[in-house]
């Protein structure tokens, strides 16, 4: 039995999702650049799941760029968008982005670039009040995520933007939407730019998109072949990008209840959980963030320890992101949230999909309670 | 087989002061340099004092010598042209090998060695010093003689061939694995230990490791981890059998039963009564540590003392007088040190104590000892261990 809930690390692809892929392998692996009526055909493919994400994103064929995933649409993003300004002046983002966001960031640092970090409340929300003073006129560009990886708050992006547009009017603005996208009711996109990642949502590794307003000013990726309108060169990844149309279908199909059903769980574990003393909820309340994402503290165990006993037991969790596994002590979310000390140490990440049961949370929390109960007379004397 | 061709000359490390028992030695170090270069089709042949590779291809000789600088034995490995023994062949090489060493030098100063094993050679060594350097300077203006410090040296050996060389790399030294019989390394994951096992496997040590597995409070990725660093070792010391005993159960009897400060000294009690147990049955007459005196709490004289005290093998800590500094200069140098930092748990900080104690008192260690069967919880552990083999692995190195 194995019951998976680190679904902000990664997804296992839907069945159709598996087919399609296997479909393009072995079948329709034409190279949509070429010539002949088998790759015109391929082109087509791809160009209905262009269309497909046109929908969802309330965009038009030209803003959707495909990528190899999260972390090279917001690096082109930002290196995009940046190379195209004349005088880019003062860059804003937040202290909780994923690595691919601050990284960028931090090495455009490096080179004298003036970079703020706005900060976010004890929930893991962008404090919009601190986020407004940080703009102005010399605002030249600014990136924010929707949903928080880590603890699954949400950012008022519609809020964000009128700020923008009020206080830094000519500035871009990014939208990391990596765990949001699919996860979120489809609605239009109140940002110049907005990154996607297919593995996050049941489709396969290696594929996402960006999605680039029309008019936004920006230089591109990759440089070769001149694919995706000379944005993002590269041959196309065919069995990505219709895996990840396929994933986009089945979300487009079900997503209420879906989003419905993992909500469901996430309420189930939270309530089951509370009943184990000494736990705290990080990050927003369980019906209020994202209904995928709950992260919880387990008082005087170690959130790594515990992951390890649970997946002695077929339960696979994260004390981080997935990205941050292989480092010691690092939850740089959970800190800029104030947490620390026991709080810090014992946090675990929950994350679901639609695959996941009512039943499962139920034998999680059994699970759990018992493992805590063991792990707590061990504490460091 | 030459007229002119690269072989490389292996010269002893310290076999060469060893009496009757020279040629068991000798047949380890060749085993050794056989084992390393198996993959290439070379033939290996002893003189005197001296090891010879023939056959290698040119585009091998850089892999061949980092692979010999592993191979305890070995002193240094010059690559050497060689060539028919005849006084103008061994001109004409040295002219080869000057003519490379010249390239981008606009002036150097050098020295010509020669040593004639071969007594019915026309001219005797200090001869061929003279003339051979005379020919270079005329062939060569920008060469002038330095006797003292030459920036070059050129060796010419002549024996059933000549053998040119001007670069000579020093290797590990030490001397063959598998003259020294076996001793079983106290392995964690840190720096300390696997240079301790390197630094007896250097004496020609065999040896076999125990890690100490403490579920679910380390990661698969420690045990990666320390399966990384036995394959790095393995490099020098050929294979090791790895032993991997799950000690979460003894370390829970141990912190629900004893006092907090004693907790880590013991741990390293029981973990040393496993271990000789282990190297018993593995034929191993030794334990090895990477304990160096005072580096922390349990490594101080009197902790020593009480982890040593209860075993009646050997406990060899060639890191004894070692400070951090030293030992993680030795962790660079062997190529372990990129490993030994990644930040996996290990079983020893796991249940760290904030206050360790430093001044044991034996019997107060015995009394808590008494509080729990532990004899059961070894014998446990010990029918749950598991053994990896690790075989020699030439290239290895691990992704940081």
């Amino acid at each position: 039995m194995l019951i998976y809930l680190d679904n902000s690390a990664t997804t296992k692809p839907f069945k159709a999702v598996a087919e399609t892929v296997n479909n393009c392998l072995t079948e329709l692996y034409f190279n949509p650049a070429s010539a002949y009526p088998q790759a015109v055909s391929t082109e087509r493919k791809v160009e209905q799941v262009r269309l497909l994400f046109t929908q969802a994103l309330f965009a038009s064929p030209a803003e959707i760029i495909f990528t190899s995933g999260g972390t090279e649409s917001n690096n082109i993003a930002i290196a995009g968008a940046t190379e195209a300004m004349r005088n880019p002046q003062q860059f804003i983002t937040t202290s909780v982005e994923h690595p691919s966001v601050f990284e960028v960031f931090r090495r455009l640092e490096t080179k004298k670039v003036n970079v703020e970090y706005a900060g976010v409340d004890s929930y893991g929300a962008v404090q919009l009040d601190e986020f407004k003073a940080l703009l102005n006129e010399n605002t030249s560009f600014i990136s924010m995520m929707h949903v928080n990886n880590e603890v699954g708050a949400i950012n008022d992006i519609e809020q964000a933007h009128r700020l923008i547009k009020e206080y830094a009017p000519q500035a871009l603005f990014h939208v990391d939407g990596v765990q949001a996208f699919c996860k979120l009711p489809f609605a239009k996109l109140l940002c110049d730019m907005y990154s996607i990642s297919g593995h996050k949502f049941n489709a396969p590794k290696g594929v996402g998109l960006l999605y680039v307003r029309k008019g936004t000013p920006f230089a591109g990726g990759f440089l070769g072949g001149g694919q995706e309108r000379g944005l993002r060169s590269g041959t196309t990844n065919v069995p990505g990008i219709l895996g990840m149309g396929e994933a986009l279908n089945q979300y487009s199909k079900n997503q209420n209840e879906w989003l419905n059903g993992m909500r469901a769980c996430k309420l189930r574990l939270a309530a089951n959980i509370k009943s184990i003393k000494d736990t705290l909820v990080n990050g927003p309340d369980p019906q209020k963030g994202a209904p995928h994402i709950l992260n919880i503290s387990f008082l005087g165990v170690r959130g790594e320890v515990l992951l390890h006993a649970l997946a002695e037991k077929g339960i696979l969790v994260s004390t981080g992101s997935a990205c941050s596994a292989r480092k010691k002590n690092n939850n740089r979310v959970l800190h800029a949230m104030g947490i620390a000390g026991e709080r810090l140490d014992g946090a675990v990440r929950f994350s679901f999909c639609p695959f996941n049961t009512l039943k499962e949370m139920d034998g999680t929390a059994q699970i759990l309670s018992e493992l805590v109960t063991d792990l707590r007379k061990f504490k460091r004397k | 087989m030459p007229e002119s061709e690269w072989v490389l000359l292996v010269r002893y490390s310290e076999i060469h002061l060893k009496g009757l028992n020279k040629p068991f030695f000798e047949r380890k170090l060749i085993e050794a340099i056989k084992a390393v270069l198996s993959d290439m089709d070379v033939v290996i042949k002893k003189a005197q004092g001296r090891v010879y590779v023939h056959g290698l291809a040119l585009t091998d000789i850089e892999l061949a010598i980092s692979r010999l600088k592993k191979v305890f034995g070995i002193h240094s490995v010059s690559p050497a042209l060689a060539v028919d023994a005849t006084w103008n062949t061994i001109v004409e090489a040295a002219y080869t090998l000057f003519a490379d060493a010249l390239k981008e030098k606009s002036s150097a100063s050098f020295k010509v060695i020669a040593r004639r094993a071969d007594k019915s050679f026309a001219l005797s060594s200090d001869e061929i010093n003279r003339q051979l350097g005379g020919l270079l300077i005329t062939r060569f203006p920008e060469l002038f003689v330095d006797v003292h410090i030459p920036s070059i040296r050129l060796g010419v050996e002549i024996r059933e061939y000549a053998f040119l060389y001007i670069r000579e790399v020093r290797c590990a030294g030490g001397m063959p694995v598998g003259s020294s019989g076996q001793a079983a390394l106290l392995l964690s994951g840190g720096i300390d230990s696997p240079v301790a096992g390197f630094l007896v496997a250097k004496r020609g040590v065999t040896l076999c490791a125990i890690h100490f597995l403490s579920p679910p409070y380390t990661s698969e990725r420690a045990r990666d981890k320390v399966e990384a660093l036995t394959k790095i070792l393995s490099a020098y010391t050929g294979q090791i059998r790895l032993h991997l005993v799950p000690f979460t159960q003894i370390q829970l009897l141990i912190h629900e039963n004893c006092r907090p400060n004693e907790t880590v000294l013991l741990m390293r009690r029981m973990m040393m009564r496993i271990a000789e147990r282990i190297a018993a049955s593995e034929g191993a007459l030794a334990l090895v540590t990477g304990e160096a005196i005072g580096q922390v709490a349990s490594q101080t004289m009197e902790s020593l003392i009480v982890t040593n005290e209860v075993v009646k093998m050997p406990v060899l800590r060639p890191l004894i007088g070692f400070d951090k500094q030293e030992i993680i200069e030795y962790a660079k140098a062997i190529g372990s040190y990129e490993t030994s930092i990644l930040p996996y748990e290990d079983c020893c900080t796991v249940f760290v104590p904030r206050h360790p104690l430093t001044r044991p008192v034996l019997s107060k260690l015995v009394e808590s000892e008494a509080q729990f069967d532990y004899n059961k919880a070894i014998e446990d552990a010990l029918n749950n261990t598991k053994v990896v083999t690790i075989n020699r692995h030439l290239d290895y190195s691990p992704q940081a």
